[in-house]
């Protein structure tokens, strides 16, 4: 059916024309004539309904071709339909058809969209750099809680015996300085037959039996443990853990929420700035407690093996992998060596032993199952 | 008209979708610009300038709809979900693993299958909430649809009615998604009046066994293929020959078997949709819908033909072509009497679908 205005006399002044409209309590159409007296008074005449209000109670709906529609605050259902080309006197004290929305309708759409760039991509650098700066310092005693809330005493399956537990100690004496007890880094060996030990969070440090098993003298095991004793001083755990929990924010949809947990924890990643620090901080507590560098070396030098990475790989490789190459880190260890006064060694055969035994030897130690 | 006492009609469609795409184009793309510059955060507003424009361009009878919805209050929505469920789910799953790392897998597990469930039941009420909110927030005449349930009952329901329907090997799928149907519109209303939907699970269900007989035919079909295939690369170059048909075949089967199963699949929704639109009715309104497996194939090869040809910025127009496709086959035949068709006295959430944004799913 054609618009009601289309049909309507010509306007004979510019206070007057025709609208229809919805009271908003039934579905009958209204159309008459709409009066303004040039300030704030609106009148709607009809045949069927009759309306007074003021100028100040229209709020913009919609748009549609060549007609505006507007609502009253008074009523939200009431819906008033106008001529887009109305006198532009009315226009003027009318609201104004809102496009984008309020902050860009203001600003105009290429200096909103530049000022939200700008915005966001400040926000995506601050996401991204904020691990790197929030770790360090957030409070110690807060990541023990963390951690402890995470980890817990990892569900019994870490291996003791008295002997192994007294060495284990001798060991983390040697690479971790702190002196009171509550600052002090707690290691275990984890009842699982894998090659890899790990960081997490609360001053957790954790060696796996595989790894314990594969080690041919206790300066390798020295190393290893400098070194995750490393991330845990240099304050690399927080920063792989907000940076861990920063990435599960991101893929929120896609994560099933049981593949993170303890197996993300142990296979998230440091940065390889942090892997290098964790590896002097190592070498210098072995420095200080006299300890071979050469076993880490040889650790290393093993590793590469296995990875077939060698020194002279290619230097690419090496900088591309998050972790420095092995063979790159084996050299370093080795150039740590100093040529004399020969190095004492760090654990006695006996207590080598009774932590290469630990595991076998705990009756209560629970198995390290997936599920 | 203009008194609007009665009204009869039935020459012309009733809904006609007079928006055309250049325009469309001029609300998505700057949408498009907007929503990548915040971050994702003016996808609502990026929704509700759509809406605007899919409804204001659509006329029912003799006056167009109106989207009467915000783009705050989606992100209000947006935001209620996040804090009331997705925070708690955060919270569970922690617990959760924190349990598994301390050797109690099985109460971890049985905390994380409460999670899971809880998000079954909240993706029903999601379901029931969408199309509430899609009904409360559209206008002809300056009336409006609602309901005043609230969606919970039927969360409920879609538990159990979906793994009813799955029990049986899939069996009863089409009934409880008939069920559901009918529960979800009888529960709504525009106006004074309340929907109704009486559809059939047996109206869909030939339909539904072509998913079981399928595999068996697309399997013999592609076992002779193969064959064939072998047969010929024999006869080109003998043993060598026979290896490369048969991989040939192979190739063909595999193709076969899963366009053959998305065929089925729209085959099954052509119908479900003429079935139960179909069976909705409003007042003295009867609706139907007339888009044949043929039109949905169409319309879906032409949304990838789109979203490849444009690489990906055609996807800003697929709510532009599944609404036309929506609206161009959308009918209704009756009567309505404007005089008695009043003000809906339902009451509306002041937030917007923020449950079933947060689920991604459709309301329809």
């Amino acid at each position: 059916m054609r618009s009601t205005w289309a049909r309507s006399e010509p306007m004979d002044t510019s206070f007057q024309l025709a609208a229809e409209w919805y009271d908003g309590r039934s579905a009958l159409r209204h159309a008459g004539e709409l009066h303004w007296d040039g300030h704030a008074g609106l009148v709607l005449h009809a045949p069927t309904a009759h309306a007074e209000f003021a100028v100040d109670d229209l709020q913009f709906a919609d748009t549609r071709p060549r007609q505006i529609i507007y609502r009253r605050k008074s009523q939200p259902d009431f819906r008033l339909i106008l001529p887009a080309d109305m006198p532009p006197g009315l226009a003027a004290r009318l609201p104004r058809p809102s496009t984008y929305g309020r902050w860009i309708d203001r600003l105009g759409l290429g200096r909103a969209a530049a000022i939200f760039a700008v915005t966001s991509a400040a926000a995506v650098a601050l996401f991204l750099t904020a691990p790197a700066w929030l770790g360090p310092r957030i409070p110690a005693g807060w990541e023990r809680q963390i951690g402890d809330a995470l980890i817990g005493d990892f569900g019994g399956r870490i291996c003791h015996t008295p002997a192994g537990d007294a060495a284990l100690a001798k060991l983390l004496a040697k690479v971790d300085p702190a002196d009171n007890a509550q600052d002090k880094v707690r290691a275990g060996i984890a009842n699982m037959d894998m090659a890899n030990a790990v960081a997490l969070p609360g001053g957790q440090v954790l060696l796996f039996d595989g790894l314990v098993q594969q080690a041919e003298s206790p300066e390798e095991l020295a190393g290893v443990l400098g070194h995750e004793v490393g991330h845990v001083r240099e304050r690399h755990v927080m920063t792989a853990l907000l940076r861990q929990f920063g990435m599960s924010i991101l893929l929120a949809g896609a994560d099933s929420g049981v593949t993170n947990g303890v197996f993300g924890l142990a296979a998230m990643g440091y940065s390889r700035d942090a892997e290098r620090e964790a590896d002097e901080y190592a070498r210098a507590r072995m420095a200080e407690s006299a300890i071979s560098p050469l076993g880490a070396a040889d650790f290393f030098a093993r590793m590469a093996d296995e990875r077939s990475d060698s020194e002279d790989g290619p230097a690419v490789l090496g900088w591309l992998a998050s972790h420095p190459s092995a063979g790159e880190r084996a050299q370093a260890y080795r150039a740590a060596a100093r040529t004399a006064p020969a190095y004492p060694p760090v654990l006695s055969d006996a207590e080598f032993a009774a932590l290469k035994s630990m595991c076998a030897d705990d009756p209560d130690v629970a198995e390290f199952d997936f599920f | 008209m203009l008194d609007g006492s009665h009204h009869a009609y039935s020459a012309d469609s009733a809904f006609t979708f007079e928006g055309n795409w250049q325009d469309f184009a001029r609300i998505a793309l700057p949408n498009l610009l907007l929503t990548i510059v915040t971050l994702g955060i003016y996808r609502f507003w990026a929704t509700a300038r759509e809406r605007r424009y899919l409804w204001s361009r659509t006329r029912f009878v003799d006056e167009h709809l109106e989207w009467a919805g915000t783009g705050m209050e989606l992100f209000a929505g947006f935001v209620i979900v996040l804090v009331l469920f997705g925070v708690p789910y955060f919270g569970v799953s922690f617990v959760s693993q924190a349990l598994i790392a301390r050797g109690y897998e099985a109460l971890g597990s049985a905390l994380g299958v409460a999670a899971l469930l809880s998000i079954f039941y909240l993706g029903g009420v999601a379901r029931f909430r969408a199309l509430r909110y899609r009904l409360s927030r559209t206008r002809w005449r300056g009336i409006r649809g609602g309901s005043d349930s609230k969606g919970f009952a039927f969360g409920l329901s879609y538990m159990w009615k979906t793994a009813v329907g799955w029990l049986p090997l899939g069996l009863l799928l089409p009934w409880s998604m008939t069920s559901l149907w009918n529960e979800r519109w009888s529960k709504m209303s525009f106006g004074p009046f309340a929907f109704r939907s009486d559809g059939e699970a047996g109206g869909v269900f030939a339909r539904f066994l072509l998913f079981y007989l399928a595999p068996f035919v697309l399997f013999v079909g592609g076992v002779i293929m193969a064959g064939m295939g072998m047969l010929a690369g024999y006869g080109i170059g003998g043993e060598n020959g026979v290896a490369l048909g048969g991989l040939v075949g192979l190739i063909g089967l595999v193709l076969f078997f899963y366009l053959g199963l998305g065929l089925i699949a729209v085959a099954f929704y052509a119908k479900f949709y003429r079935e139960m639109v179909g069976a909705t009715r409003w007042r003295d309104l009867r609706f139907s819908f007339e888009a044949s497996t043929l039109d949905w194939v169409k319309l879906l090869l032409g949304d990838a033909l789109l979203v490849v040809f444009t690489l990906g910025i055609g996807l800003v127009f697929l709510s532009y072509r599944h609404w036309k496709f929506f609206m161009t086959h959308l009918e209704a035949s009756g009567e309505i009497l404007l005089d008695e068709l009043t003000q809906s006295r339902t009451r509306t959430a002041g937030h917007g679908e923020g449950l079933l944004d947060a689920f991604d799913m459709g309301a329809i």
